[in-house]
């Protein structure tokens, strides 16, 4: 975990997202593709353990709108079910997985995120989504390995 | 422009703050290239129920729940799809006198 105690100025909370990567993840179906993009932000201290079961919830309940362009799933509750930090993490499945969309299946790309309040992570998403625009998803797409992944995630959400 | 306010845009999804904040990005930037002036916010469905925004934008799932809410419903299945989603403002828009 990051560790900038005193660091930054109280007035802005805004922080530096925690960024994860985990690769070649087998999964097989979209709610263990889910749960597991949602883990990796548990293991980074970023959500609470009930995060992953809130994610698949989101799906269940309002449909599979988070496979937001072709191949890639955006994954993400609701801050109260257990966003900790505003967290980042990218999950390249090792074979795609169907959610039902009817345009963007198959999903081999996750992103996930949580945030402790729903301003915080404005910021953040913001620079996903000019990020995304700009070829993010091939960039990962292409990336050698987790390291990679990671570097790669890390540049479209800099500290700003 | 023949309205003589700006423009009110709502951006739906089903939690109201993550991929509906992508589209409300993508709206902007399309927006941006149309000249038009806009104020574009994002919200989830049922939060939407209560607004009156000129514009909905959001995936078909979502938008055939709120068809009634605006005298223009945009469906898109590519929330990064700047492209897409300009040439159906620059439709309705055009169809409803609000772009010219």
């Amino acid at each position: 975990m990051t560790s900038h105690a005193g660091g930054a100025t109280p007035q802005t909370p805004r922080q530096r997202p925690l960024v994860t990567a985990t690769d070649k993840v087998s999964a097989g179906d979209w709610r263990e593709a889910v749960r597991k993009a949602a883990s990796a932000l548990v293991d980074a201290g970023a959500a609470g353990a009930g995060y992953p079961d809130a994610c698949v919830r989101v799906v269940e309940e309002n449909g599979p709108y988070i496979v937001l362009t072709k191949g890639l799933a955006l994954v993400h509750a609701r801050p109260e079910e257990g966003g900790l930090a505003v967290g980042v993490g990218v999950t390249r499945l090792a074979a795609p997985v169907e959610f039902g969309h009817p345009d963007n299946d198959p999903v081999d790309l996750l992103l996930a995120f949580c945030t402790p309040d729903p301003d915080a992570h404005v910021g953040t998403l913001a620079a996903l989504a000019r990020a995304l625009s700009g070829g993010l998803a091939d960039r990962l797409r292409a990336a050698s390995g987790e390291d990679d992944l990671t570097r790669t995630l890390k540049e479209a959400v800099p500290n700003d | 422009m023949a309205l003589d306010r700006q423009l009110e845009i709502l951006a739906v999804c089903g939690v109201g703050m993550g991929t509906s904040l992508m589209l409300k990005m993508t709206a902007e930037d399309a927006l941006r290239s149309l000249g038009v002036d806009a104020r574009v916010e994002n919200t989830d469905v049922s939060s939407a129920r209560g607004m009156s925004p000129d514009v909905v934008i959001g995936q078909g799932m979502h938008t055939s729940e709120i068809a009634d809410l605006a005298p223009v419903v945009i469906t898109i299945s590519d929330f990064l799809d700047k492209e897409g989603l300009e040439a159906q403002l620059r439709e309705h828009l055009t169809a409803q006198g609000w772009l010219s």
